[in-house]
């Protein structure tokens, strides 16, 4: 029980600082899930963010794999309600005060003006990443090879990592 | 109510998002514009208008396809309207992703289920690099936002701070700037 208290206190406060998009969520989580309480392996990070593109849903899905993995199906489900928790509260809120923020300009200037840092964040987690789990020359073509298909082409990503995880396969990666 | 408003049953909004959460592979973009297909074109519960601006509120926090939905829901009925489209649109991935991480943990001893993820680590890492290429370009306008960008990065790529750090004053900074520039014009 203390274990998903502890959980639930995790993920709601991940939930509130959730700004700019699922991608954030990606320094958040290394941080807290692999470097700070270590219920990750770095390895089982990445692979979460694999598997959760794989599903229509948002990144944020990869809470409900770390929550999986620290607390069984119960533990998914409290990660997954608790980090939803803060914004939907929040998008409730909106929409019932929704014609009167219509016109509030600093609001969203404001809301402009803070992503940049959500974007140096991102930058640097693909860096932490990439310095941590890249080791060989063929991992940096694929690296290479899926930056070039998902930057230049209309392939969504679940299927490029699908496309990935078929060559490893067929490959015999090892 | 407004006369010109549809009232929709609760069980529909569920059914609704539960549908648009279950088929809308790709995620992100692509789920919001199946949101506006089904919602405003096909079964007309709001304009574009307001579609755009649900959207927009939707960008400030957390997943904007989770929250275009619970603004469509709040729009159609009320706060409990938000939720069933909440609940709706998610419990397809949250299954999904139960499924899914089951497997993972129970079998990925397994050497083909390693060779496979294998493969996808350096493209998980391209996806990443991708988004914040993709961001730069909508969003990094002028010196001071590209010093923000650099300053973060460096932050927590070489000197290890915290993130939620590096947000705080991010918005504290934004928001200052902001002030002064409403105050001085």
């Amino acid at each position: 029980m203390a274990a998903l208290f502890k959980l639930a206190w995790i993920f709601l406060k991940i939930g509130f600082i959730f700004f700019g998009g699922g991608y954030v969520l990606i320094p958040l989580l290394h941080r807290i899930m692999v470097e700070q309480y270590q219920w990750l392996a770095l390895r089982e990070f990445l692979d979460g963010v694999a598997l959760s593109q794989l599903t229509p849903g948002p990144l944020a899905m990869l809470a409900t794999f770390t929550g999986f993995k620290a607390g069984g199906f119960v533990g998914g489900l409290i990660s997954t309600i608790f980090i939803f928790l803060p914004c939907t509260l929040l998008m409730l809120f909106f929409s019932s005060r929704y014609e009167k923020l219509r016109n509030m300009e600093l609001v969203k200037a404001a809301l402009d003006g803070f992503l940049p840092a959500v974007i140096g964040l991102v930058a640097a987690a693909a860096y932490n990443l990439g310095t941590t789990s890249l080791g060989s020359v063929r991992d940096f073509a694929l690296l290479g090879a899926g930056f070039v298909t998902l930057q230049f082409t209309k392939a969504s990503p679940m299927l490029v990592i699908l496309g990935a995880g078929a060559i490893g396969y067929f490959l015999h990666f090892s | 109510m407004d006369t010109g408003r549809k009232r929709v049953s609760l069980g529909e909004i569920f059914t609704t998002f539960f549908y648009i959460g279950a088929t809308g592979f790709g995620g992100g973009m692509a789920i919001v514009s199946l949101m506006e297909r089904v919602c405003v074109h096909r079964k007309r519960w709001l304009g574009l208008d307001e579609f755009m601006h649900g959207l927009a509120f939707g960008q400030i926090l957390g997943p904007f396809s989770l929250n275009t939905s619970v603004f469509i829901g709040y729009y159609l009925r009320g706060s409990l309207g938000g939720i069933a489209a909440a609940v709706g649109f998610i419990a397809p991935s949250f299954f999904l992703i139960s499924l899914l991480s089951w497997l993972y943990f129970k079998f990925h001893e397994l050497p083909q289920l390693q060779a496979a993820l294998k493969g996808t680590n350096p493209v998980v890492i391209a996806l990443i690099v991708v988004a914040a290429v993709g961001m730069t370009r909508s969003k990094v306008k002028g010196i001071n936002d590209w010093l923000m960008v650099a300053i973060s990065f460096a932050a927590v790529a070489f000197f290890n701070v915290n993130a939620l750090v590096v947000l705080v004053l991010a918005g504290i900074w934004a928001l200052g700037r902001e002030y002064y520039r409403k105050e001085h014009q």
